[in-house]
């Protein structure tokens, strides 16, 4: 096994051909490698963790986005996040329909202030997202939806999400309880999982909206006012193309936003505007520095230790750069042998803190190879501010 | 510079008129003055003085792990002079560097750490177990090669350290007290290799050390004192110089400590056919011993008339009329052969000789009224 390792070509980068001295420092002392290993892994861990709760967090409010049926959506060209209420007048739904290349253009009603469920078990109340949309033309991707389209056109029925808080109740199929004051009937089950914001979810129709969330007198038309218009682009049209159309139609009052453009819209708000999203860059970095601290402490007091061994390095010929070299390659190896086990922990402790919190923590490519490259980067400058103990030695001390 | 047939230059080191400061500004102070040395191939040269006479800093401006200050040093035909960082660092490449301290990378294994040595050198990688195991070997550790240092004892450590300056076959090996850390047996080891490449390889020697049970196979003793080299002598020589002074009827009743003392402080010169050695009339500043060759005295009897007193050879000694009587040389002295090899004393020393020991002072002076 040890003659495999040693052959391996990465090892060996800093030291021309035969010797790995870098590896061997590392590896020459079980337990001090075990030391520095769990404390660099901490600060992965650490990393790992602000970052998974920033992904968890965008994501969870891009989720309900994600799980909409359409191509372009038109808002309020005011509304700057998903559940802020901002809506516009459906009239604009008809405008859009008239463009050519538009396949379908359907509403979505949305309710975020007012809309109090009550837990059916503790009788407590909390606040829901509701959305409301036509069962006649569906706009969700959820799959359960769609098999209960029939159930949701009865009166005083709702859908309710199963990964909602626990505080709000589990509501199955047949429950009944309260939603703004009025006796509502659950007539099944999706899963969605709530974000920083939005506690639940319940979806109902919107003939059942109207009568749970009634529009103010002065609102026009026979559906008054919509949150989100979702539209399906015809096949053999561009979306950018149906985007532009629907732009030059609209008023300015509207927004024409893709799919792409309205998650942007919200990771915008959530990394900008919302002070969360710089919260966890914020311990990202103090990750960072904790970890660049422990594994400078680390090489600075390594290097020093071997301080006589390297400056006879220097004594018998060996250039500044091949200590460099091996110092960094050194710190590299570090930053790898610290990264795997935080990672390996990570897998657990994010499934643990998903479940526990429903959020959705994923330990996906990007956190894992971002914190990787981040984890190495920190050994390697603390490598570099550390080499200089090296740089320094004198040569003629040795004698 | 004189080459031999090997291609290396006859002379392994040259050092003239080094001068050495440390500190800056007002703490600047200086710690070598106006050295000058030459080493040829095939010496073991032994550095000896108090410490601080600055020994180990002159050691380590020939390893080139100083810049030169002052002074010029070549270190095998390369000038050292002027040479700052990486340039200085590939010097130090043709040089054996044995420490007091083995300082081995605890992480690597003997031949491992040997191999450290080798990667710098021209060895190629295919080559490097096979030449690495053959000189641990060489130093007894033939059993020990894939052991870490701290599984070796402290003499087997050094030894690696010792492999590892020796493995690029150096020409010029210098050497900080190798043997300090060493027993009796690692001592004879390690000394008895060294020893064995200056006569063998023709590698030259220079090793720092205070242990007495190197000095027998020293060829040269150089002592240090307070920044300059005091003594210089050629053990060869020396034993050559005291063989003579003790024929000469001048130094007959000295101790053969006595007559060593004055071996050691007699500088060698050489001299072409009817090169002036003293002149007459001139202030008489050395004495001399023949070591080889003819010289003839002569004296000025008028203007165009020298008069030829005498010829000298081989263990004669001349001019200490001068120094004693404190008066100008009385009589002119040239090289009457094609290679006049001298041992000169210098006034200073002689005087000093004369002082220190009252027996010779007597007899010296004993035996120069009787020649009047």
């Amino acid at each position: 096994m040890r003659g495999v390792i040693a052959t391996l070509p990465f090892l060996r980068l800093g030291s021309r051909g035969t010797v790995p001295l870098a590896w061997r420092n590392l590896v020459a002392d079980k337990r001090r490698l075990l030391r520095s290993t769990s404390g660099i892994s901490f600060a992965v861990l650490l990393m790992l963790l602000q970052l998974g709760f920033r992904g968890a967090f965008l994501d969870s409010s891009l989720a309900v986005i994600q799980k909409l049926d359409g191509d372009i959506f038109i808002t309020s060209s005011t509304k700057f996040r998903f559940g802020r209420k901002d809506p516009f007048s459906f009239r604009q739904l008809y405008a859009a329909r008239a463009i050519d290349g538009v396949e379908w253009a359907r509403p979505i009603y949305g309710e975020w202030m007012i809309s109090a469920w009550k837990n059916p078990w503790t009788r407590k109340t909390y606040n829901a997202q509701v959305l409301g949309f036509d069962p006649a033309q569906p706009v969700f991707l959820l799959p359960e939806i769609a098999a209960r389209l029939e159930q949701l056109k009865q009166p005083d029925t709702a859908m309710f999400d199963l990964r909602a808080r626990r505080f709000l109740g589990t509501a199955e199929d047949g429950v009944v309880t309260e939603l703004a004051r009025r006796q509502i009937r659950v007539v099944g089950n999706f899963s969605l999982g709530p974000d920083f914001t939005t506690d639940g979810t319940v979806i109902m129709s919107d003939w059942n909206f109207r009568k749970f969330f009634p529009p103010p007198p002065s609102a026009a038309g026979y559906l008054g006012d919509v949150e989100f218009g979702v539209i399906k682009v015809r096949p053999g049209f561009q979306v950018e193309d149906v985007q532009r159309a629907l732009k030059q139609a609209l008023p300015a009052s509207i927004a024409v936003r893709t799919k792409a453009q309205l998650v942007a819209l919200e990771v915008a708000f959530q990394n900008g505007v919302s002070p969360v999203g710089p919260i966890f860059m914020l311990g990202t970095a103090i990750g960072f520095i904790v970890g660049l601290m422990i594994s400078y402490q680390i090489l600075y007091t390594e290097l020093s230790d071997q301080l006589s061994q390297y400056a006879t390095l220097k004594a018998i010929g060996y250039e500044n750069g091949y200590l460099v070299r091996v110092v960094l390659l050194q710190a590299a190896f570090y930053g790898v042998v610290g990264f795997l086990p935080a990672w390996t922990l990570g897998l657990i402790i994010f499934y643990a803190i998903g479940e526990m919190a429903l959020l959705p923590m994923r330990l996906g490519a990007a956190i894992s190879v971002g914190t990787l490259a981040l984890t190495v980067g920190m050994c390697v400058l603390s490598g570099v501010l550390a080499v200089r103990r090296v740089l320094d030695a004198d040569p003629a001390e040795v004698f | 510079m004189a080459e031999t047939n090997t291609g290396q230059p006859r002379s392994m080191v040259q050092v003239e008129g080094v001068n050495h400061f440390f500190g800056e500004g007002d703490s600047r102070n200086q710690v070598l003055f106006n050295n000058s040395i030459e080493i040829p191939a095939g010496q073991l040269v032994i550095m000896t003085g108090p410490s601080g006479s600055g020994k180990t800093t002159l050691l380590t401006l020939i390893g080139a792990l100083r810049s030169v200050q002052s002074g010029r040093i070549a270190v095998l035909g390369n000038n050292l002079s002027g040479l700052q960082g990486n340039d200085l660092v590939v010097m130090r490449r043709n040089i054996g560097f044995i420490f007091q301290m083995h300082n081995l990378f605890d992480s690597l294994s003997a031949l491992e750490n040997v191999k450290m040595a080798m990667q710098i050198g021209r060895c190629p990688a295919s080559e490097m177990r096979r030449r690495g195991t053959e000189i641990l070997e060489r130093l007894g550790l033939g059993h020990r090669i894939d052991h870490k240092p701290k599984a070796l004892s402290g003499g087997q450590r050094q030894r690696v350290a010792v492999a590892r300056a020796l493995v690029n076959k150096p020409k010029l090996i210098l050497a900080d007290e190798p043997t300090a850390a060493l027993d009796k047996d690692s001592s004879r080891t390690v000394v008895n290799l060294l020893k064995e490449l200056t006569t063998q390889d023709g590698c030259a020697v220079m090793m720092v050390t205070h242990d007495n049970r190197i000095l027998e196979l020293a060829d040269r003793i150089v002592n240090m004192v307070d920044g300059s080299i005091r003594s210089d002598v050629v053990l060869r020589d020396a034993v050559m110089i005291c063989e003579f002074l003790r024929t000469v009827e001048l130094f007959k009743h000295l101790t053969p400590h006595e007559i060593t003392n004055i071996a050691e402080k007699m500088k060698r010169k050489r001299y072409g056919r009817n090169e002036i050695i003293i002149r007459e009339g001139d202030p008489g500043e050395e004495f001399f011993l023949i070591g080889q060759g003819q010289v003839t005295v002569s004296k000025r009897v008028d203007k165009s008339e020298e008069r030829h007193l005498a010829t000298l050879s081989t263990g004669n000694v001349f001019g200490e009329r001068a120094l004693m009587a404190d008066e100008p040389r009385n009589a002119t002295c040239a090289a009457a052969s094609d290679q006049v090899e001298v041992f000169a004393l210098d006034k200073a020393d002689f005087v000093k000789a004369l002082e220190t020991s009252a027996t010779f002072n007597q007899q010296l002076k004993s035996i120069y009224f009787q020649r009047q």
